[in-house]
């Protein structure tokens, strides 16, 4: 167990434990629009930026990511201390520069005082911040469909040679998780458009609705095993059928009870 | 275009079949062919054993490789702070003009790209311009419509 | 023909010194990165035709030596005959057979080949008394230019490897990392982290395998230091890392070498071969038991990739995007083993510090920067070239007494140190020492070694926009902060050269550069804004002058000024109608020409092919 200052508060935490971790848990708000418990630390966004000292380095302070610094024995965290809130509102600013007609980041922006950016708007802008989540999590699901390329300020997201992506099995794992709901997808007639590719959506035999895609379907039957008839009926339609049978389970332990 | 892809096997073979190879790989299929064909891109994906995606993010992240055929001579122009405070700025617009093409394109008939390079460390040569791997230095706004005469003749 | 044994090697010294001393007059000639540039090779090719042709007594093509880099690249291309040290300058094809006829035949001098120095008219045969040399400590650089680039025999016949048999067979691995503590040594990529502290770490960490790498990206422009000693002295810098694998305990080297330094990749290459030929690479190096090997590794072009986490994702074959540092890669580097990467530079030094001693090498420079700095002294000096002085000299040392001062006799303004990352410093500081702390407090860095001399024709302000263009181009794009906040602060440079900018303007970019600077991921990032803050922190007048006066005081920026034909001087000549791309110009041969300001796009063109200064930048 390590034990160190934040806000104030003098805390406990795990060895190895990230500080983004201990700040939320003393129910502490501050963002990171890059985060996600699912994948890596990524410090993309920098904006989980805290600042932190310690005694013995007499007044010397450093900004870190809280997101990828772990926790450390004495360690004096400040999560709003004044320089942080001007790097975060900086950052802010610069998103809302490159991303203006972004509801989510208009919001974030307006938390923090930024209305209207004081930058020049980027001319080729669309409302990617680049956070990484969405190839991040594309590549720790083991389909690796898209990725980031170019490099620098043109660098976008987008499936190989920008094409439909033959790795792509139509999850939606990448929109659903996108801060600023720039991935568009569709599910029409039965059938699922993204990045470009189609795919047919499996129905639930019992009501009808539709459930995932067939290559998600396979994908997952083949890597956890999972028979391929347990994708026949949706998830309301499995829970209801599982509730009837606990419910049928705890009736027979009540008459062995009896 | 048609493309000879017989080629490829040799390259992959001259490397370990595994992910830290890639950059070396693509190297060679960019002299190879002169850029990087889609098809190469796949076959390197199935050799290696690396993502189609991330093949892709490394072919578009370095300066090296082009997804488009680059001319037959590519001359670059050096523009680091040597050689821009010596006036390679002046000398890149005498070549677009000449040529008729600006940086990061090809002329139509396929004989010659211009690029931007940011140092190729022959600084004290500043300003430096290479045709392929010929470097010329002390070139000045003069003498590059001369570079370009020779260079059109070969 | 492997050498198993420590004094098998010692004989291959005694017998490949003798041949080296069968030929007791040579003639060097450069093929340093300035000199090929400006036609060595076929300089060298003649010399070997007429040579061959000639058969003259006593004298073979085995005397001919291709070097690297001899240092005085203005001169170029370089000619040296020993053991006297005639050093030829600016020597063309057709000059060699003179060179032949009179100095190899006979023992005369060409004398209008010889160097004649500006500033006090002297002329030198001796190349070691000219200022330029006289006044260098050539340590890293120390072969260069003086043996066959690439030949271990000669390399050998000189001592080398000898401080690589001490180490692996008399000292052990903590003594060679305490050797390298005492000697103070210091990261010469530019970081400047203690080299002996580094692998005291690396050697301390219970994980394996572990990895020894080369930096060899130099991507700042204006310097070729480690591409000199890359092409001209690679086996330096292999037993530099052989020495520091024994130290950390790795049997596993790369080196890697950035894609547009490809001589530096076959001579690496080549150099790797011939030790490995002889047993000096591979399994059981002469006899110790000690394994190690190396490879090279070529990078894909991207600046970024200096930086060591996004080097060490380079050579796994990934997008270099660094990544953050707080596990450092000492403990979690290539492959997340230890390792330890270091500049090739840095390298370079190893073996004499091995050979000489740590106590040695730590009494010459500072007491904080101990030991000598290369740097590729460029831009508007007038001997441009590569030198190596002790560190704790002067920059108006390096910039006068060596560099020969400003060309032409222009005004000086500013040096440039550090690449990208660094600053420029101006004429009040030419009195700070070169050292690694001075030059970080004075608003700059030592970097790797590149030092450009700016004259008053030089705008900060274009110099500032410069270095963002080139941050921008090469950063990774994956934080905000550096990928975002660079190019905002670009784009306001690039007002202020327009002349659209305001005095708020100014504290917008000193603010947001204190941001970028705190939040941004890596290196290149954190000091991105420094071309920027440091020449606001000397050169506050000249922004100042675009802001307020709307004016370009060095008479670059484009918007901001106005080229104009003086009527009075113009002789007619038409030079500059040639060179116009835009067909601004006007005007008859022997009549003044005009330029049409609708037109001109004030590219300077014109400006730079008048002979006649009849153009003025207004």
């Amino acid at each position: 167990m390590v034990s160190l200052t934040i806000n104030g508060r003098v805390v406990q935490a795990e060895e190895g434990e990230m500080l983004l971790a201990v700040i939320r848990r003393m129910g502490i708000d501050i963002p990171a629009l890059c985060h996600h418990e699912a994948v890596e630390p990524f410090g993309a966004c920098r904006l989980c930026t805290v600042e932190i000292t310690k005694e013995s380095w007499n007044g010397w302070k450093n900004y870190v990511t809280s997101c990828l610094y772990p926790v450390e024995q004495d360690l004096i965290v400040h999560t709003h201390s004044a320089k942080v809130i001007e790097l975060r509102k900086t950052l802010i600013d610069l998103l809302l520069a490159r991303c203006p007609g972004s509801p989510e980041i208009r919001e974030m922006a307006a938390q923090y005082g930024v209305n209207e950016t004081s930058y020049e708007p980027v001319v080729n802008g669309d409302n990617c911040i680049l956070c990484g989540l969405c190839t991040r999590i594309c590549s720790r699901l083991g389909f690796n469909a898209i990725s980031t390329v170019g490099r620098g300020h043109t660098k976008e997201v987008a499936p190989p040679m920008k094409e439909a992506p033959p790795d792509c099995v139509g999850c939606l794992s990448c929109a659903l998780n996108c801060p600023t709901h720039v991935i568009k997808f569709t599910d029409v007639n039965g059938k699922r458009t993204i990045w470009g590719k189609t795919f047919e959506l499996l129905t639930c035999k019992e009501c009808g609705a539709t459930t995932i895609t067939r290559e998600f379907a396979e994908a997952l039957s083949e890597r956890r095993g999972i028979p391929m008839e347990y994708f026949e009926k949706c998830d309301a339609c499995h829970r209801k059928e599982l509730s009837l049978t606990m419910g049928a389970v705890v009736g027979w332990a009540r008459e062995e009870q009896s | 275009m048609k493309h000879d892809f017989s080629k490829l096997p040799e390259i992959f073979d001259r490397y370990p079949s595994a992910p830290e190879s890639l950059i070396a790989v693509l190297q060679d299929i960019q002299k190879e062919y002169n850029f990087l064909p889609c098809h190469a891109l796949e076959e390197t994906a199935k050799r290696l054993g690396v993502p189609l995606s991330k093949v892709f993010s490394v072919s578009t992240f370095y300066n090296a490789f082009s997804l488009n055929p680059k001319g037959e001579k590519v001359i670059r122009i050096c523009v680091g702070t040597t050689c821009h405070i010596r006036g390679s700025k002046q000398i890149q617009q005498q070549l677009e003009n000449l040529l008729k093409i600006k940086a990061g394109e090809t002329t139509e008939d396929g004989k010659f790209s211009i690029e931007v390079v940011a140092c190729v460390g022959a600084c004290a040569m500043a300003p430096v311009v290479a045709v392929n791997d010929e470097f010329h230095g002390g070139v000045t706004v003069a003498n590059v419509k001369r570079l370009v005469k020779t260079n059109k003749k070969d | 023909m492997r050498i198993e044994t420590i004094s098998q090697l010692k004989d291959l010294r005694k017998t490949n010194l003798e041949r080296m001393n069968k030929h007791p007059r040579t003639v060097l000639i450069c093929c340093g990165p300035g000199c090929l540039a400006n036609g060595a090779k076929k300089i060298s090719d003649e010399f070997h035709k007429v040579i061959k042709d000639k058969k003259i007594k006593g004298f073979s093509v085995e005397a001919l030596k291709e070097t690297g880099c001899h240092g005085f690249c203005e001169q170029g291309p370089l000619v040296i005959i020993e053991p006297d040290g005639v050093f030829y300058t600016k020597v063309k094809v057709r000059d060699v057979e003179e060179i032949i006829e009179t100095s190899i035949k006979k023992k005369e001098i060409v004398e209008r080949l010889l160097y004649t120095n500006a500033a006090d008219g002297k002329t030198y045969t001796d190349y070691k008394e000219i200022p330029f040399y006289k006044l260098q400590n050539r340590i890293a650089l120390r072969n260069i230019g003086k043996i066959r680039q690439c030949d271990i025999d000669e390399y050998i016949a000189i001592g080398g490897y000898e401080a690589m048999a001490k180490a692996l067979s008399k000292m052990k691995p903590q003594e060679v990392i305490d050797e390298v503590i005492a000697s103070g040594l210091r990261g010469r990529g530019g970081g400047g982290f203690p080299t002996g502290r580094k692998w005291a770490t690396c050697a301390k960490i219970d994980d394996e395998p572990r990895y020894v790498i080369c930096n060899g990206d130099e991507g700042d422009p204006g310097a070729f230091m480690d591409r000199a000693i890359m092409e001209g002295d690679p086996h330096s810098v292999i037993e530099g890392m052989i020495i520091a694998a024994w130290a950390v305990g790795s049997h596993n080297g790369y080196i890697y070498v950035r894609e547009e330094y490809p001589l530096a990749v076959v001579n690496l290459q080549k150099a790797i071969e011939q030790a490995q030929a002889l047993g000096l690479l591979g399994e059981n190096i002469l006899g110790t038991g000690f394994d190690f090997d190396i490879h090279v590794s070529r990078g894909g072009g991207a600046f970024v990739c200096g930086e060591s986490s996004a080097l060490m994702l380079s050579v796994a074959g990934e997008v270099g995007e660094p990544r953050a540092k707080y596990i450092r890669s000492v403990q979690k580097g290539l492959f997340d083993k230890p390792t330890v990467l270091n500049n090739v530079e840095s390298y370079a030094n190893v073996p004499v510090i091995i050979a000489k001693g740590g106590k040695w090498f730590s009494s010459i420079g500072t007491a904080k920067s101990t030991g000598t700095k290369a740097f590729s002294l460029v831009g508007k000096v007038r001997n441009t070239g590569l030198i190596e002085v002790p560190m704790g000299t002067t920059l108006k040392q390096i910039i006068y007494d060596i560099g020969g001062g400003v060309i032409k006799d222009r005004p000086f303004k500013a040096v440039q140190t550090g690449g990208p990352s660094g600053g420029c410093l101006p004429e009040e500081k030419l009195d700070l020492s070169v050292d690694f702390d001075t030059l970080t407090q004075a608003g700059s860095m030592m970097g790797s070694g590149g030092m450009i001399v700016m004259d008053d024709r030089t705008c900060v302000v274009d110099v500032a926009k410069y270095f963002l263009q080139f941050l921008i181009d090469e950063s990774c794009g994956k934080c905000v902060p550096c990928r975002e906040g660079l190019y905002q602060l670009h784009a306001l440079a690039v007002a202020v050269s327009e002349g659209r900018a305001t005095e708020e303007d100014l504290d917008k970019m000193e603010k947001l550069s204190e941001n970028i600077v705190i939040g941004s991921l890596c290196g290149l990032g954190k000091s991105g804004p420094n071309p920027f803050l440091s020449t606001i922190r000397y050169f506050r007048d000249e922004y100042l002058a675009h802001i307020r006066d709307k004016r370009c005081p060095a008479g670059v920026c484009r918007a901001l000024i106005t080229y104009k034909i003086d009527p009075e001087i113009c002789n007619g000549c038409m030079a500059c109608i040639s060179a116009c791309a835009h067909e601004a110009i006007t005007g008859k041969k022997k009549e003044p020409h005009f330029i049409n300001q609708d037109k001109c796009d004030k590219c300077g063109a014109c400006y730079a092919v008048c002979q006649h200064n009849a153009i003025e930048v207004v």
